[in-house]
């Protein structure tokens, strides 16, 4: 048997070997979420579109005082794409397209974190309490999210910005109104689901707390469709946050793909294509890659190939 | 069995005093409900009043049908879930045990002040669903289960090191290097090793997985363990090995086993005792080698022809089960097997129930039926859209569709108008009784007569 000499480096070694298949693990999951050139072309877009967001500080000169307002300049209205100083032209109202784009990625970056975390710490919190709990609690708990369900989410979330005034901060609001509920509904099934399986009760039997065995078996077993659903709403997110933007319910004048948008739209009939379509194209490609990773990730832990992994 | 064999076990059985477990009409229930307002309409009876004792270091093997209630009893027992009636005594002395059974067979209001605190106390001291925080966590660490599925009982996520070392950093008795080092003896108990440290539960087959389980199970040094089926779901040759392994620990660690299997052959070697259960109640218990060379029981018998390897030891006359377990929400009426029974006598408890249980395979029989009224289990006014109907069923009641026994327990089967008067000679719950010194079956069958 071991002797107390080499105890420490058994110890030593194994921990290392613990950390190296972990490690290996994520590797091998990495790798068969890369094997999909879908994925691939998905994260790539993101990862670009990431990198322009947080390096919007030193690609464009930020306007002062506030970089997140578009800066205006009055001597050059309405120039066309590949004009000097405007490579992507300007609005009507001597707005830089290029900077709206650069420091627009950057708000929908700040705007879909917060929403996501946020919205994933409500549902999870709900939908755990609901899971657990049961009876007459989760009945009332999953009415409410049945309601909030039923209705549309561009139009709840319009009419919950609408009533909250024209602000940034209400457009974070309602959009964490309309987007919890999936993941009270997918962490309560997971809760569900799990707590019936016989390792639940293994631990129950060892004598574990329910604490520890909610936070070592049953938050990490159900945590990935929460995941895979985080990663299509954060290009959700946008989405809908460019359209609240767009009718106006965002603050003026404040660098974002929606408001960009809504400044450029009434150039269309003139012929100033640009100040609309370069934004435009922005919440695309976000959407599109958020939703193709968001696949991705579907597919490498789609539940009847995960227990294997 | 001759006097002589029998002596060393009972002074072996003295001599350890100490029960591990002792199970006092034990009933779980588990209500049906319906509706939107979740009324309770019904109960199921999982496990239906069941007592029966296991000592220290000894292996009782819990056999049945699935459905029968011995996995429900199993989760009764390990705590998992709380019985909705009756009690399981741990660590209790044989005095102190048949004090309870004496106690606890008084009906409560009947019970004088005196005897309700000496109740009280024994419960406390020994009763696991009464016992305080502390003792709790004793029987807790003392009483392990393995478990069917070896798989689904072992985190995915987890790795061998986190599972099997997991109970030893729940109570605190273990970490660092010192965690490590006793996950590895434990690992190496079982038969596997270091090198199994850190690979993950799917990177095993289903016996390496089964030995984890027990090695997790063997962490906190329990004096008992429940075995819920722990070799059903592995190849034969792996099964031999399992076992193996249990019966070596156990000698190894003076283990108690409470061995749950549907596969009477799997406990003949391993258990000294088997309780035989049907329909959440035991129809018998008694020595292993008692209950393999003399069965008592009609259940038990046709278990033993259904084991393969065992069918020549036994009377070849008893053919096979057929069918399935009846409705645990509905259990028949007198002796619960009698539906099945192929020596069923007309004592046995047939009732109202078995007239549709027998009769359902067959076709139109019950089609114009329009209303039952249920005057007790045996007696009931079924009525028909018409006369033809209800002579129909009274013709078959008469005839070879329904088995002699049956027929002959039938008191009436009178044919008014449009309605069918059944009536059945009514039966009392078989009792278990004594048929050998530490064998008894519950069966109206005299054991003198055959």
């Amino acid at each position: 048997m071991v002797d107390s000499p080499n105890t420490d480096q058994i110890y030593l070694q194994t921990r290392d070997s613990a950390w190296r298949v972990r490690a290996q693990r994520g590797w091998e999951l990495t790798r068969t979420m890369l094997a999909n050139p879908t994925t691939v072309i998905g994260l790539t877009i993101v990862v670009l579109l990431i990198l322009m967001a947080l390096s919007a500080p030193w690609i464009t000169e930020p306007n002062t005082p506030d970089a997140y307002q578009m800066p205006r300049d009055w001597s050059a209205v309405r120039v066309p794409p590949g004009s000097p100083g405007h490579i992507l032209g300007t609005t009507n109202r001597g707005g830089d397209v290029l900077y709206g784009v650069i420091w627009g990625a950057r708000t929908s970056l700040k705007l879909s974190l917060m929403v996501v975390s946020l919205t994933v710490v409500i549902g999870v919190v709900i939908g755990s309490v609901a899971g657990f709990t049961g009876g007459r609690v989760d009945e009332v708990l999953m009415r409410i999210v049945d309601v909030f369900l039923s209705i549309p989410e561009l139009i709840f979330a319009l009419a919950i910005a609408a009533v909250l005034g024209p602000s940034f901060t209400n457009i974070i609001l309602a959009l964490v109104v309309v987007f919890w509920v999936k993941y009270a509904r997918i962490m309560r099934s997971q809760i569900i689901r799990i707590k019936q399986s016989e390792y639940i009760d293994a631990a129950r039997v060892i004598g574990d707390s329910k604490l520890r065995i909610y936070l070592r078996d049953i938050l990490p077993n159900s945590f990935t469709p929460v995941m895979v659903q985080a990663t299509l709403d954060m290009g959700n997110i946008v989405l809908v946050g460019a359209t609240l933007s767009f009718i106006g319910l965002s603050e003026a004048g404040i660098a974002e793909w929606g408001v960009l948008v809504s400044e450029g739209q009434a150039g269309i009939s003139a012929g100033r294509w640009w100040a609309p379509t370069f934004p435009g194209l922005m919440v695309f490609l976000w959407a599109l890659a958020f939703n193709l990773v968001g696949d991705g990730l579907r597919d490498v832990f789609d539940p009847r190939t995960e227990s294997a992994r | 069995m001759t006097m002589e064999s029998e002596h060393p076990q009972d002074d072996a059985a003295a001599a350890s005093d100490k029960l591990i477990l002792s199970l006092h009409g034990l009933k779980k229930h588990f209500p049906i409900k319906e509706g939107a307002l979740q009324r309770v309409v019904g109960q199921v009876r999982a496990v239906d009043g069941v007592s029966f004792d296991i000592r220290s270091g000894e292996t009782v093997g819990l056999v049945g049908e699935s459905g029968c209630g011995k996995t429900t009893l199993g989760r009764c027992v390990s705590g998992l879930t709380d019985p909705s009636d009756g009690a399981v005594y741990f660590n209790i002395t044989e005095g102190d045990r048949d004090r309870v059974d004496a106690l606890r067979d008084i009906p409560d209001e009947q019970r004088s002040e005196q005897e309700r605190e000496e109740l009280a106390a024994l419960d406390e001291a020994h009763c696991i669903n009464q016992l305080n925080e502390q003792a709790r966590r004793h029987y807790r660490r003392n009483c392990q289960v393995v478990f069917q599925d070896a798989f689904a009982s072992l985190n995915p996520r987890h790795l061998v090191n986190d599972i099997v070392g997991r109970p030893l950093q729940v109570y605190g008795e273990a970490s660092g290097s010192e965690l490590t080092t006793r996950t590895v003896q434990l690992l190496e108990q079982v038969g596997l090793g270091s090198q199994h440290l850190y690979r993950y539960p799917h990177q095993f087959s289903g016996g390496q997985r089964q030995r984890i389980s027990i090695a997790r199970a063997l962490a906190l040094n329990p004096e008992l363990i429940i075995l819920d089926e722990p070799t059903s779901a592995l190849d034969v040759s792996v099964q031999a090995q399992i076992l193996n392994l249990l019966h070596e620990l156990q000698r190894e660690r003076n283990l108690a086993y409470l061995f749950i299997t549907h596969d009477l052959s799997v406990v003949r070697h391993m258990a000294d005792r088997i309780v035989v259960m049907y329909l959440g109640k035991v129809v018998e218990a008694g020595r292993t080698q008692d209950i393999f060379e003399r069965p008592q029981h009609p259940y038990t018998k046709a278990l033993l022809a259904a084991s393969p390897d065992l069918s020549d030891d036994t009377d070849t006359e008893i053919p096979t089960l057929e069918g399935t377990v009846p409705d645990p929400a509905h259990p028949p009426q007198g002796c619960r097997f009698h539906t099945r029974c192929p020596v069923a006598t007309p004592a046995c408890g047939w009732d109202v129930d078995d007239v549709v249980r027998g009769l359902e395979n067959q076709e139109n029989l019950f089609d114009g039926l329009s209303a039952v009224n249920r005057v007790s289990p045996f007696e009931a006014q079924l009525t028909f859209d018409n006369e033809a109907s209800a002579r129909a069923l009274a013709d078959t009641l008469h005839s070879n569709a329904i088995s002699a026994s049956m027929r002959e327990a039938l008191e009436e089967a009178v044919v008014r108008d449009r309605t069918i008067n059944i009536r059945f000679n009514p039966a009392e719950e078989v009792e278990l009784t004594e048929r050998a010194p530490g064998h008894i079956a519950a069966c109206v069958l005299d054991p003198a007569a055959r």
